[in-house]
């Protein structure tokens, strides 16, 4: 063995001892991250099970949902069906008491009345307005069989178109109820696909994607009150108005 | 000033209803309906229309949109447009009259607040008119 050669073991040697150090810092971290990928091999499966489950229930949630904004329209159509009957059984009674026509006529029209307002309130499962509707059609009845002057009787039957009215234009919170209802519809359909993408890209390919939910915030129209809201409104259509916008 | 025939859009039929029964209580009888933007403008085309209340989310083609379209139209584009939507934002106000509605008004509203807004936009019109 001549200089050349026992340098060139010499350096080999010394090769060999720098991958025995380097084997001795990294094995135990090799070690470490089994141990972790041991532990939360379980946590993974168990993370998979729930969005399975989310899966399944957040569709569910969305349905039900929009049963609850089918069933709203439904019952406001059939209380606006039954206060379009008030108004005009109403409109007939007064045309009867306005020219005098205080018979059996009249009789037979508060009793249609007192029917109507009777399914009324079963229809509407007892809401508060409709059974102050009732209430005050009990008066008017009341009034009636007390055969007071006929221009009495008339300004009590427009307060009951009145009343009519107001019930009317309490419904409009179905349609703003249906208009929430659909944007927390659109947030969890939007969860839901994020769900969908994880449960189908994260556990079944080695990279995991970057989630982005792109929810829609409540904007301000949804943290302020209906005063604040048309204060506001008005606010700009005088700027408007004034060229200021 | 009763008299004029107003059109109505809104998906909803409920608030087609209320809106044309809170109308008929506060004297404008004359009305007719139409579900969405096209919808409207065919109706628009077909007949005598005075006057338009609108929503603002509607499919096919919602509020916004049929404002823009009337406005751009040789024949309508002075057409007195009223918003009724839930919409309130700063930014949905000053979108809808970017594109010239003439007044704007929130959900819920009382058949009072419909005439006066009604009623302060025909008289815009009429003295810008004259």
């Amino acid at each position: 063995m001549n200089q050349q050669e026992v340098e060139k073991v010499l350096q080999k040697a010394a090769e060999v001892k720098v991958f025995c150090e380097y084997g001795q810092r990294t094995i135990p971290v090799l070690d470490d991250i089994a141990a972790f990928l041991n532990e939360i091999s379980p946590a993974i499966e168990d993370l998979k099970a729930v969005l399975e489950v989310a899966m399944v229930n957040i569709p569910k949630a969305a349905g039900q949902l929009g049963r609850v904004t089918e069933a709203t329209e439904q019952a406001s159509t059939q209380i606006l069906n039954t206060l379009d009957k008030m108004v005009a059984t109403l409109d007939q009674v007064i045309t009867s008491v306005s020219t005098g026509m205080v018979s059996s006529d009249l009789g037979v029209a508060t009793n249609k009345m007192a029917g109507i307002v009777k399914t009324l309130v079963e229809k509407s499962g007892w809401d508060a307005d409709i059974v102050e509707l009732a209430e005050a059609w009990a008066a008017h009845l009341r009034s009636l069989k007390m055969s007071g002057p006929t221009s009495n009787l008339e300004r009590l039957l427009k307060e009951l178109q009145d009343d009519c009215t107001e019930i009317m234009m309490a419904l409009q919170v179905q349609d703003i109820t249906q208009q929430h209802i659909g944007t927390v519809m659109g947030t969890i359909q939007a969860v839901a696909e994020e769900l969908k993408k994880l449960t189908t890209g994260f556990f079944s390919t080695p990279a995991a994607q970057t989630v982005s939910i792109d929810l829609p915030l409540p904007n301000d129209s949804e943290v302020v009150g209906d005063m604040e809201r048309k204060k506001m409104v008005e606010s700009l259509l005088s700027k408007a108005r004034a060229g200021q916008l | 000033m009763a008299s004029i025939k107003i059109l109505i859009v809104d998906d909803s039929i409920t608030i087609r209803r209320i809106i044309t029964n809170a109308l008929k209580t506060v004297g404008f009888t004359d009305t007719t309906e139409a579900s969405n933007g096209k919808e409207a403008l065919e109706k628009l085309q077909a007949g005598k229309i005075d006057f338009i209340i609108t929503d603002w989310n509607m499919p096919e083609m919602n509020g916004l949109d049929l404002i823009k379209e009337v406005r751009a139209h040789p024949v309508h584009s002075t057409m007195p447009i009223l918003m009724i939507t839930t919409r309130g934002t700063e930014h949905d106000v000053v979108e809808a009259l970017q594109a010239k509605v003439n007044s704007y008004i929130m959900k819920p509203f009382t058949p009072q607040e419909l005439k006066e807004k009604i009623e302060g936009i025909l008289k815009t019109v009429q003295v810008s008119t004259e």
